[in-house]
């Protein structure tokens, strides 16, 4: 009896202790982390062994956590079941793409053959390619029947535009989106934003013309870019959704893994502005009159990032690169680069300040 | 005797580009006009046909585009009938008309040998590499007046091919000739009126057209869009006695009407009416009286009790409505909204005082 008292007690110090890591901003970090661990130690992380103990261990933390109803609750929800399946493909998916890259990587330096040659991938598309789809499609139906029947779609009652739920979740591959909008004005994490996302995809054959890892995964040749994406997609993608399905409880306030998600715990973050940090803060002054005067500083501080840094990066990190990409397509590169940096910036700006906007002209609804 | 497969019916699909060709190998069969190419009505019958098999399916083979198309059949010819030069038949095997492609393409040896003294030219001119239809190409233009030279598009630059009549000329030139004339009845003016002429008349066709149907048909699809019940509630609601609100302390928010989409709430002036959406993307947020604020469901934006946002994403405060006392009720007029960040909420009418 002790012993189960005791047991229960030390367990519920850990869910402490993760609840509280759970946090937004020790979330972010130990995710950001992570990725640079995995990605530092890639040839070690993703060897069979590691990877399996690995994937062993987070399947029983998972189990375990199962013991905690409000982590139950969360996570059997219909609606989290597929974003519970898309976090262990991420990292199967991952895991499968770098361990390649780590036995090329190794193959390159002892001046081996890579794995992919001569090998003969081509296939016809009829009748192998029209026969893997049609046994896919014959799969994917199955699978779907069977978890429609399973874990139904819950029948809510009829909309009233007079009442939102609490909490109103967007669907999961929007949860990422909507965790922007809590950053970002609306026309910026939900215009601008998306749109750079999309039109900075579809640039990146154009910005990158480096031929390295066409056919073959490597790593070792493209740290750069792949270690980009993967910060956008795991940590600004990903991580965001996970932030939305599982510690997004109501009023949209954070809720650890193991806590309960009670619609009235008292969450106070006072907003503040930029300016009035500049002006009363720092100068001690009135705020002056003139909205334009109001906002310079952050206008000053924006512009500045996006002029200052790129001429920065170019003289020291990027220097090579400048000159490989030439002036254009590095700065596309660099500005693109800088507006998806604006995403953890500003976060990290809320979590730390509660900073509301650093330009806010709510006159002329430009706020970023 | 021997039984060979001869040629019954010849016949040319759409798409000759008149080169000349098929009249080199088969004049009996082909003739080149001016702008496309016949076949003659002699060689309409399957006996006229039967002795040129061999250079009827030279002709066909030579057709840069294979428009030309024929059916043959098994037949026991003799040995004298001038169809030695036929390049051996298909497995002889059963005795019924077959209608074969006309793409037979035996090698180009065989082809040669057939007619040497004709090609003499061209066998100098072709290499057995060349792309058959240019090989055709070139061949027919040795042959006709054998010396002719080919005019290619892109090195015509003597005037003589303007000047020579077209059935002289060889197949590029000719080709060039045509074209040069279909541009020159393109830039004709008097077609460049007629154009224009036919063009007016066609819009103006269209516009009355357009029109006609509009004005018949235009206002009854318009009508047709319009739903026919209009649930548009009255923008003015009647909410109850002023005493009421009256009543209410100081920093108290009646939702009685958020159905509505009202909010009133006692300021210690004035009782005001705020509208229930969002102003960060409109979703409706909850009053939680123990924290004394409006929380947003959707992104946590955060409102004190009389509308001023302070915390979560949202840029601006709620909006008021219009709100007027009539016999001692309140009336909330949604129609007209004041925004604090415009300066509005103390302009008359955005609330009662007390
Ligand atoms: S050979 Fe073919 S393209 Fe040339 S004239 Fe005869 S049918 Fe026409
Ligand atoms: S809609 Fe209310 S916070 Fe976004």
């Amino acid at each position: 009896m002790v012993n189960y008292l005791a047991a229960t007690s030390a367990l519920d110090d850990v869910k402490h202790v993760i609840n509280v890591l759970c946090e937004p901003h020790w979330f972010l970090i130990i995710s950001v982390v992570a990725l640079a661990v995995f990605l530092l130690k890639y040839r070690t992380v993703t060897k069979p062994a590691v990877a399996g103990t690995i994937g062993a261990l987070c399947t029983l933390a998972f189990l375990v956590s199962c013991l905690d109803s409000n982590f139950v609750k969360i996570v059997t929800k219909a609606d989290n079941v597929p974003i519970v399946m898309m976090m262990v493909l991420v990292g199967f998916l991952l895991w499968l793409a770098f361990r390649q890259a780590a036995l090329n990587d190794e193959r390159m330096e002892r001046g081996e053959p890579l794995r992919e040659a001569g090998a003969d991938d081509k296939v016809l598309v009829w009748p192998d390619l029209v026969y893997i789809e049609l046994i896919a499609l014959v799969l994917c139906t199955a699978a779907l029947v069977v978890w429609a029947i399973v874990l139904p779609a819950p029948l809510e009652q009829p909309a009233d535009p007079n009442v939102a739920p609490n909490p109103a979740k967007a669907p999961w591959y929007f949860l990422g989106l909507q965790e922007m909008l809590v950053y970002f004005d609306p026309w910026l994490a939900g215009v601008v934003l998306p749109g750079l996302i999309i039109v900075g995809l579809i640039a990146i054959p154009y910005i990158d013309k480096n031929p390295r890892g066409n056919g073959y995964y490597t790593f070792k040749e493209r740290p750069f870019a792949i270690s980009t994406f993967l910060f956008g997609f795991v940590i600004l993608w990903v991580v965001l959704i996970i932030f939305g399905t599982f510690l997004r409880g109501p009023n949209w306030n954070f809720f650890g893994p193991y806590e309960f998600w009670d619609p009235h715990r008292p969450a106070a973050l006072l907003n503040t502005e930029f300016h009035d940090l500049f002006w009363q803060g720092l100068l001690d002054r009135r705020l002056p009159e003139h909205f334009l005067i109001r906002e310079l500083p952050g206008i000053v501080l924006v512009v500045g990032y996006f002029v200052v840094c790129p001429v920065l990066l170019k003289a020291t990190f990027f220097r090579r690169m400048y000159l490989q990409m030439g002036f254009i397509r590095y700065n596309v590169m660099a500005f693109l680069l800088l507006m998806m940096m604006l995403m953890p910036i500003k976060m990290a700006l809320r979590w730390m300040f509660n900073l509301h906007y650093v330009v806010g002209i709510t006159e002329w609804f430009l706020n970023v | 005797m021997a039984t060979k497969e001869v040629v019954t019916r010849v016949w040319i699909e759409e798409g000759c580009i008149v080169c000349d060709a098929c009249e080199a190998a088969c004049p009996e069969v082909f003739q080149v006009t001016e702008d496309s190419c016949i076949i003659r009505p002699a060689a309409m019958a399957a006996e006229f046909n039967k002795p040129l098999t061999g250079s009827i399916r030279d002709a066909a083979e030579e057709c840069p585009v294979d428009v030309i198309k024929f059916e043959t059949m098994m037949a026991e010819v003799s040995d004298e009938a001038p169809t030695a030069a036929d390049p051996p038949a298909e497995p002889a095997s059963a005795k019924v008309p077959a209608a074969v492609p006309a793409k037979p393409k035996p090698a180009a040896a065989a082809k040669k040998a057939d007619k040497p003294a004709a090609k003499s030219a061209a066998a100098a001119l072709t290499d057995d590499e060349t792309d058959p239809a240019i090989a055709a190409l070139l061949r027919a233009a040795a042959t006709r007046g054998g010396n002719a030279g080919i005019l290619r598009s892109g090195d015509i630059d003597s005037d003589e091919w303007r000047r020579t009549a077209a059935a002289q000329l060889p197949p590029d030139a000719r080709q060039a000739k045509l074209v040069e004339a279909a541009k020159k009845a393109s830039k004709d003016p008097d077609a460049g009126r007629r154009t224009v002429a036919g063009g007016a008349a066609l819009a103006v066709g269209w516009v009355a057209f357009g029109t006609g149907l509009g004005v018949s048909i235009g206002p009854a699809f318009g009508r047709f869009m319009m739903p026919n019940v209009l649930e548009e509630p009255d923008p003015r609601i009647r909410i109850g006695p002023k005493k009421r609100y009256l009543e209410m302390a100081v920093g108290e928010v009646n939702e009685d009407y958020k159905p509505q989409g009202i909010w009133m709430i006692r300021l210690d002036d004035r009782i005001a009416a705020l509208n229930i959406i969002c102003t960060h993307l409109g979703c409706i947020p909850n009053w939680l009286p123990n924290d004394k604020k409006y929380k947003c469901p959707c992104h946590g934006s955060g409102y004190t009790f009389d509308g001023i946002n302070f915390e979560g994403p949202t840029p601006r405060p709620l909006e008021r409505f219009k709100i007027l006392e009539e016999g001692g009720i309140v009336v909330v007029d949604k129609s007209k909204k004041y925004q604090h960040e415009l300066g509005q909420w103390d302009q008359k009418d955005s609330f009662l005082p007390v």
